[in-house]
């Protein structure tokens, strides 16, 4: 309680100014300072806007690589893509396989992270050593992961059969296909989270614990009513990050089965690259990224919008 | 006492079940890349070891090549995204200003723009302007995978600087370019060096823009590894050996930084 | 609000974008059968184009080091600066495709499969090479075009018209190497089972390969065959087995393309190329390219693969491969009488529509598929199977592949009935990746006539929006 503005914005008459005595000598320059120091970084990024829009446009006409020539075609390939079964297919899929990346991801990680936040010897020696995985592009620790689960020569496949399980094909049967996925995702990716709670748990102030302690309160009582709340705004950034990524997660599926076996796998991005790359048909796939994008977009708004509200709390505001 | 000790054991049990889930492949990746080819299919841990895997990559000097060049354009997407992104988020920060909200908001949203959405644009774009195929084309691009994450990891440390102290500094007569560096920087480099890293792993490892705009004079280690499952075999000591070299520089920062790394990554780091 | 604002931005950058691209989005599409007009040169000269520069894209794969380790004598003979990139095959038509929709020329000269000339060609991508070949100017009077097998050089020529088959119309590309699919076989598997002779039919083949599961402990079993959900599933052994039988991809009726992927002929053998991989094959079958194929049979886990014939060719080499020396090659097993062809996978060179130096392109073409290079790389590199008869008469080349029991003869044995067996169309690729995605569906237990029906309503549907006559 000794700094009051800790978190809070100016509170001022003119709240655009720093100093407001000087405020009055340059209104305008001083009110469109921030504007002026943002503009380096936004002229940066507004290149992004313009791919935006041609894609935007290309989707409303039947682009492709195998023909000279285009046309507008109207909402013809948003009708035949909500027509399509498939469609919907992928819907589905995309959304388990983001829900349950990211639900299976934030459990473990926050996990790991409290038991990473104590004093013992293998927590302090492994705090470090356990974001590794991280460091691999993802399409490269598919390719370990799929010569660790090959069927004849993988090392996960012989262990198994010594322990008597014969049948169990991986990433090859649709059945387990999903389940493959997300341990490839999980073991690149929990890194991410526990990095980030951990971050959240080592900034939590020691009083309130050391009163809940004397107080006796359970573990989970202190962990459900203290720490959860805490560091839910970091917490949420790894969730809101983790969630859009495996929303359109490309290179883990595209790498270890293609969408196969089938179409178990065919989700949203995987959709959208085999038609735009594998059958050339820029125009049909833009739909597919454009929906998928948008959804991105409504769902991380109202994450930030909940994370500001989290954050406010947190502070004790 | 006696059941904390069990309790504290069982905890320990917990994170060496996960590290051995987490580290087993990466141990699985150091063995391959000491193994013949030809003993790749042999699942025993028992082969003769080899240097021949790390002799071929370096003998040619083509994956130095590829090492300076992702080298060149990580280290200049961050700087870069240090040059923009710092003011950024002080003013996002400290200022309250029309439409703030919405702007910080787009700069994250750039984060989630998927990549094979724009990828195929930007390469018509690229090829028209000449940006393809160049240091500054990744660079470039690559910011929107780093500056958003940047923004906003800032944002939190500025706002946590206490105004009073802004304050105090200037009618101390410094002048407000004074303060930023040698007061506000200090303050904020924990989690300057961490989202630094955090980009840093981001954009070293990416494999989509890298791939489709660069290539020819301009070509990244994450591309180059799959250069390893050549057409009449593949080469996975190779492979495993490039993995583990391109790998090193991130692993040798985490290790150099890793005090900061998770206190850098905490918002409240300066809460008292 | 904040939506709103950002839509708006959006919709700006639209409109002006589509005023923007409108403009440019008129160009003529080709006719049938193209002619190029070259301007006239005076004999023939090697030296003729020397300080030109070419731009070369070049797929990961021993053709492409066979050319890169012989540019210096290229560029020594010609003058000639050639500038080269090298992509690995994973990604290199991605890469190749959205370089040759920019039409700026580069690169001028590309590697390429058969199978992307279909796109390629009706998009306009390509020159055509007839003017070029056919011009004593432009040609080395010892080129010989007629050196090169009929069924390999065939596989570049097509009229665009989709439905018509392989060897109509125009020359798209020259041909640098191609595969043809057999069946090897491990001859200490076979020995140790007490099996004499490779099968000949293809129920023995099922037969054999369900015998010789676990044939070399845990982990390995009869055959290796591709599965992957992509259209690099089908090429090899099944669509050789599948055209063997007789049955058709597509056929044209009242004028249109119809795919008879759902006839009986059809179902029957993916009936039998189902049974042979549920009962021999890889129990993570729809994991396997052609890499963990050639592995597997390289490592001794397969005892059997249905492949390309190269193979055993690199899997052969001492110290290659753990089995090397123990492999064998025989003919694919046929499902009914009569003679026995394959299905070819061709690697070829083709030059871009939009280069500026086309000239000096066609002299690199026409080096590297010479009978010089072809020679040289037959037997001082990897360019195998060679393109040119001539090739396959040097005693060199002779003694190499006689280290493979079996090359020579299955390879003089069916090159005659091998061709491309696919029906030309530019939906190749969406054909045979959702054709790959059934045969995954039936393997996976789905009923093979009901599955088939589907793939065949499904194909027809997309290539109704085909817009080339």
């Amino acid at each position: 309680m000794q700094v009051e503005h800790k978190r809070g914005k100016f509170v001022q008459a003119d709240s655009t100014t720093l100093l407001s005595n000087e405020e009055i000598k340059i209104p305008f320059l001083r009110k469109m300072r921030p504007y002026i120091i943002l503009s380096p970084a936004f002229l940066l990024t507004i290149g992004i806007l313009i791919p935006f829009g041609m894609a935007i446009y290309y989707s409303f006409t039947n682009f492709s690589f195998k023909y000279a020539v285009y046309n507008w075609i109207g909402l013809e390939n948003y009708i035949s893509m909500f027509k399509d079964p498939e469609f919907w297919h992928s819907v589905k899929v995309t959304i388990m396989y983001a829900g349950l990346a990211t639900v299976i991801e934030t459990v473990l990680g926050v996990i790991i992270a409290l038991l990473l936040n104590r004093e013992s010897v293998i927590a302090k020696s492994l705090r470090i050593v356990l974001i590794f995985p991280l460091v691999i592009a993802p399409v490269i620790a598919t390719l370990i992961w799929q010569l660790m689960t090959n069927n004849s020569v993988g090392i996960l496949s012989k262990w198994l059969r010594m322990v008597g399980v014969d049948n169990f094909t991986w990433g090859a049967d649709p059945k387990t296909a999903l389940f493959t996925v997300l341990v490839i995702d999980a073991w690149v990716f929990t890194p991410f989270v526990i990095l980030l709670v951990l971050a959240g748990l080592r900034s939590l102030p020691k009083a309130p614990f050391e009163s809940a302690m004397i107080d006796g309160g359970s573990a989970w009582f202190t962990f459900k009513n203290l720490t959860l709340p805490m560091i839910m705004p970091m917490l949420l950034i790894a969730v809101l990050f983790r969630l859009m990524a495996s929303l359109q997660m490309f290179d883990i599926i595209f790498a270890l089965t293609r969408g196969g076996p089938g179409n178990t796998l065919m989700t949203l991005p995987l959709t959208a690259y085999t038609e735009a790359f594998t059958y050339k048909e820029l125009g049909y796939s833009l739909p597919y990224m454009l929906i998928l994008w948008a959804f991105v977009y409504l769902i991380s708004h109202y994450m930030v919008k909940y994370w500001s509200h989290t954050q406010k709390k947190a502070s004790g505001k | 006492m006696k059941s904390n000790k069990v309790v504290s054991l069982l905890k320990d049990l917990g994170l060496l079940l996960y590290a051995m889930f987490a580290l087993f492949p990466l141990v699985w990746l150091v063995i391959i890349s000491f193994k013949h080819d030809r003993e790749m299919f042999n699942t025993t841990f028992i082969f003769s070891p080899t240097l021949d895997n790390y002799r071929v990559l370096f003998s040619s000097g083509e994956f130095i090549g590829y090492f300076v060049d992702n080298l060149i354009v990580s280290v200049g997407a961050i700087i870069l995204s240090i040059v923009v992104g710092v003011p950024a988020a002080y003013a996002l920060a400290r200022f309250d200003f029309k439409g703030k909200e919405s702007i910080a908001f787009t700069f994250l949203s750039f984060r989630f723009a998927p990549e094979i959405l724009v990828v195929l644009p930007i390469f018509l774009i690229y090829q028209k302007i000449g940006l393809y195929d160049t240091y500054f084309g990744l660079i470039w691009i690559f910011q929107v995978v780093s500056l958003p994450l940047m923004i906003w990891i800032l944002r939190g440390y500025f706002e946590d600087i206490s105004v009073e102290m802004e304050h105090a500094a200037r009618l101390d007569g410094y002048s407000w370019w004074q303060v930023f560096i040698k007061m506000i920087i200090p303050l904020i480099k924990p989690g300057l060096v961490a989202s630094s890293l955090l980009s840093f792993i981001f954009v070293w490892n990416n494999f989509t823009f890298s791939l489709l705009l660069a290539g020819q004079k301009v070509t990244t280690t994450t591309v180059a590894m799959l250069k390893y499952v050549s057409s009449d075999t593949v080469h996975y000591g190779q492979m495993a050996a490039a993995v583990l070299i391109s790998s090193l520089p991130i692993i040798i920062l985490a290790l150099a930084i890793q005090k900061h790394l998770v206190r850098g990554l905490s918002m409240g780091a300066v809460k008292g | 609000m904040l939506l709103r604002k950002f839509l708006a931005i959006i919709i700006s950058l639209v409109v002006g974008i589509v005023f923007s691209a409108c403009s440019n989005s008129t160009q003529s599409s080709g006719s049938s059968v193209e002619k190029t007009e070259l301007k006239k040169l005076d004999g023939f000269d090697w030296k003729r184009f020397k300080g030109e520069e070419i731009n070369v894209m070049l797929n990961q794969h021993p053709y492409a080091e066979a050319i890169i380790k012989r540019l210096p004598e290229f560029e020594k003979l010609t003058g000639i600066k050639v500038k080269y990139s090298v992509t690995p095959e994973e990604s290199y038509f991605d890469k190749l495709t959205t370089a040759l929709n920019a039409k700026n020329g580069n690169p001028d000269v590309f590697m390429t499969g058969s199978y992307q000339l279909w796109e390629y060609a009706p998009a306009g991508y390509i020159q055509e090479l007839d003017p070029f070949v056919n011009d004593k100017n432009r040609t080395s009077s010892d080129y010989d075009i007629n050196d090169f097998f009929e069924g390999v050089l065939n596989a570049d020529k097509w009229d665009l018209v989709p439905g018509h088959k392989v060897g109509t119309g125009n020359l798209w590309a020259i041909p640098l190497g191609f595969e043809i699919n057999v069946l090897h076989y491990n001859k200490r598997a076979f020995e140790q089972a007490g099996i004499k002779n490779p099968p000949k039919t293809f129920d023995e083949l099922i037969e054999i390969a369900t015998k010789l599961n676990g044939w070399n402990g845990e982990g390995s079993y009869g055959i290796a065959i591709r599965g992957t959900r992509s259209w690099a599933t089908i090429h090899p052994g099944y669509m050789t087995s599948f055209s063997n039988h007789g049955a058709k991809d597509f056929e044209i009726e009242n004028g249109k393309l119809v795919s008879k992927l759902n006839s009986s002929k059809s179902v029957e053998i993916t009936k039998k190329f189902v049974e042979l991989i549920k009962k021999a094959g890889p129990k993570d079958w729809s994991n396997y390219t052609w890499y963990q194929v050639s592995s597997d049979l390289g490592a001794g886990k397969a005892a059997m693969a249905y492949d390309a014939d190269n193979f055993s060719f690199y899997n052969n080499k001492e110290g290659a491969s753990k089995e090397a020396g123990n492999l064998a090659v025989a003919p694919p097993p046929a499902t009914k009488d009569g003679d026995v062809g394959s299905n070819m996978w061709v690697w070829s060179i083709a030059m871009n529509k939009s280069s500026q130096k086309k000239d000096a392109a066609w002299l690199f073409m026409q080096y590297f598929t010479s009978k010089e290079h072809m020679i040289w790389g037959a037997t001082q590199a990897n360019v195998v199977d060679p393109v040119r008869k001539s090739v396959w008469e040097n005693q060199g080349f002779k003694e190499r592949i006689s280290k493979i029991e079996g090359y020579e003869e299955t390879f003089k044995s069916i090159i005659d009935n091998s061709t491309i067996k696919f029906t030309p169309q530019p939906e190749f690729f969406n054909t045979t990746t959702e054709w790959a995605a059934a045969l995954q569906d039936i393997v996976n237990g789905a009923d093979a006539q009901e599955r088939l029906n589907q793939l065949a309503n499904d194909i027809n549907k997309r290539v109704e929006r085909l817009r080339v006559k």
